[in-house]
């Protein structure tokens, strides 16, 4: 009986380390997440799609701005994963590399603008609760994470544009 | 000779069943799995007749495809085709979920399919899906029709400043709803879910003693700029990366043990970064063409482009890491 019941309290012990994870996550993230999502699809909603449209549409001519202003509003105002729909104002030749660089922007967009990708919120939350266990603040981290994410979108896009050119041949 | 085949859900699935009838100009069976064609959809074109087409080296153009074959977990492409208003088939037993889960319906979607959920439908049913079909069709039309009717009937009043003020802050009031409710379906839908499902493996992990393996292993490898470069290069490896991409839920998972890792200070916290580019090298990659069908893209850019952005992963991965390296600098210290 005795042992019959010490392995019961071994069950429960292996769930209640987890348990203790998924309540400190509940109570830490879900609310600033919840309260930051509704401000910024609000704002979002309030200046409407149509308006970063012919934005979009001009900043695509160029390849600085291609794979950096085009993928930030696309993610930003769309989110993933409607904002590869902004491909289609971008040239048939250019489209892989846009994809590339809008893809990749998805998760360094979530330090500051969750909304953009709510279903994947880990990649960044995960690694970012250890920095917050530690008593650090996040606020540096998610700014480099969005501003990393900005040098590497444009680099992805360059390289992946000369790679699909080089394979059209 | 084409024949209509009606798909069912299988034990774990949600939505259909779903019945398909190939015509001349709609009979492509896009198969969207990682490459190949998936036996079931290979299935479904013997039982139609249909044309199955690999969407990772091919794609077609939307309006011939009759039914799309994914496996997704449940973020992007269950939601994607039943948006585009094309009938989707999940091998994944996976509902109403993700982003585009508003689009997701029984009429038009149905998940964990298997071979033998495929049977040919009967002349009676085929008749009623077509009548539906019908229906459907028909019914924006009238819907159109009767907001016409309305805003003629309104177009003969003019507003007052009072009610023009009243119906413009109506309609900041209710974005400001939809956004908190759009929030909260994503909380309970994707966020909830995954911390349920994360925090289970982390509590397993560390009171079962597997952690002090991870911790072993993991933090060594995540605490060097050449372990981190490593990490990145076996995620972009272009017969890995599809793989790990679906739903991002391998990049989560790592990330969540790499945080408790950081968090125990087995990993200094400057290294936050470029391990944020590292375990994510293979980001998207499972969706290159789904994304690029999305962006409008005809199916020879697709078929070139999906091996484009694998190869380009090889250099940009590991230099992703190096930028974000570089940018770490001062960060914590």
């Amino acid at each position: 009986m005795e042992i019959i019941a010490a392995l019961a309290n071994g069950f429960i012990e292996l769930f209640k380390a987890g348990a203790a994870t998924f309540i400190s996550w509940v109570t830490g993230i879900i609310p600033l997440v919840v309260v930051l999502m509704t401000a910024v699809s609000s704002i979002i909603k309030l200046i409407g799609e149509d308006r970063v449209y012919s934005v979009a549409q001009t900043a695509t001519k160029y390849t600085i701005t291609r794979y950096t202003i085009v993928p930030i509003l696309a993610v930003i105002f769309l989110a993933n994963p409607m904002c590869y729909t902004f491909g289609r104002f971008v040239e048939e030749k250019y489209k892989p590399a846009f994809y590339d660089s809008t893809v990749s922007f998805v998760h360094p967009v979530t330090g500051l603008f969750p909304h953009a990708n709510g279903g994947e919120l880990f990649v960044y939350m995960g690694i970012a609760t250890g920095i917050s266990n530690l008593g650090l603040p996040l606020g540096d981290l998610a700014v480099r994470y969005f501003l990393v994410g900005i040098v590497v979108i444009l680099l992805r896009g360059v390289v992946t544009e000369k790679i699909y050119a080089a394979m059209k041949k | 000779m084409y024949k209509s085949v009606t798909i069912q859900r299988g034990k774990a699935g949600w939505g259909g069943p779903l019945t398909i009838t190939p015509t001349d100009t709609c009979n492509k069976i896009l198969c969207v799995t990682g490459g190949g064609i998936h036996p079931v959809a290979q299935k479904i074109a013997e039982m139609t007749g249909g044309v199955p087409v690999d969407g990772f080296s091919t794609g077609a153009p939307d309006e011939e495809v009759m039914v799309a074959v994914v496996d997704c977990g449940g973020t992007a492409r269950c939601g994607v085709y039943p948006k585009k208003k094309i009938f989707t088939v999940n091998l994944t037993a996976v509902g109403k979920s993700g982003p585009l889960a508003q689009y997701i319906t029984e009429s038009i979607y149905v998940s964990d399919v298997k071979e033998n959920c495929i049977t040919f439908a009967d002349e009676e049913t085929a008749a009623a899906a077509a009548a539906k079909a019908q229906m459907q069709a028909a019914e924006p039309k009238t819907k159109t029709q009767a907001r016409k009717e309305l805003a003629a009937m309104n177009a003969g009043k003019k507003k007052n400043i009072v009610t023009r003020i009243g119906i413009g802050v109506g309609a900041v009031v209710n974005k400001f709803y939809q956004a908190g409710r759009e929030t909260i379906d994503m909380v309970i839908k994707n966020i909830l879910p995954f911390m349920a499902f994360v925090s289970m493996i982390l509590g397993i992990i560390s009171a079962s003693g597997i952690g002090n393996v991870i911790a072993a292993t993991l933090s060594p490898l995540a605490s060097t700029l050449p372990g981190m470069i490593g990490i990145s290069i076996v995620c972009a490896l272009p017969f890995i990366s599809p793989v790990l991409g679906p739903g991002a839920v391998i990049a989560q998972v790592v990330g969540s043990l790499l945080g408790v890792e950081i968090g125990l200070g087995h990993i200094p916290p400057q290294y936050a970064l470029p391990a944020l580019f590292a375990i994510n090298a293979q980001v998207g990659a499972d969706f290159v063409p789904v994304g690029l069908s999305l962006g409008e893209a005809e199916p020879e850019t697709i078929e070139l482009g999906v091996p484009a952005v694998l190869y380009s992963r090889l250099i940009t991965g590991p230099a992703a890491v190096l930028i974000a390296y570089a940018f770490s600098m001062g960060l914590y210290a």
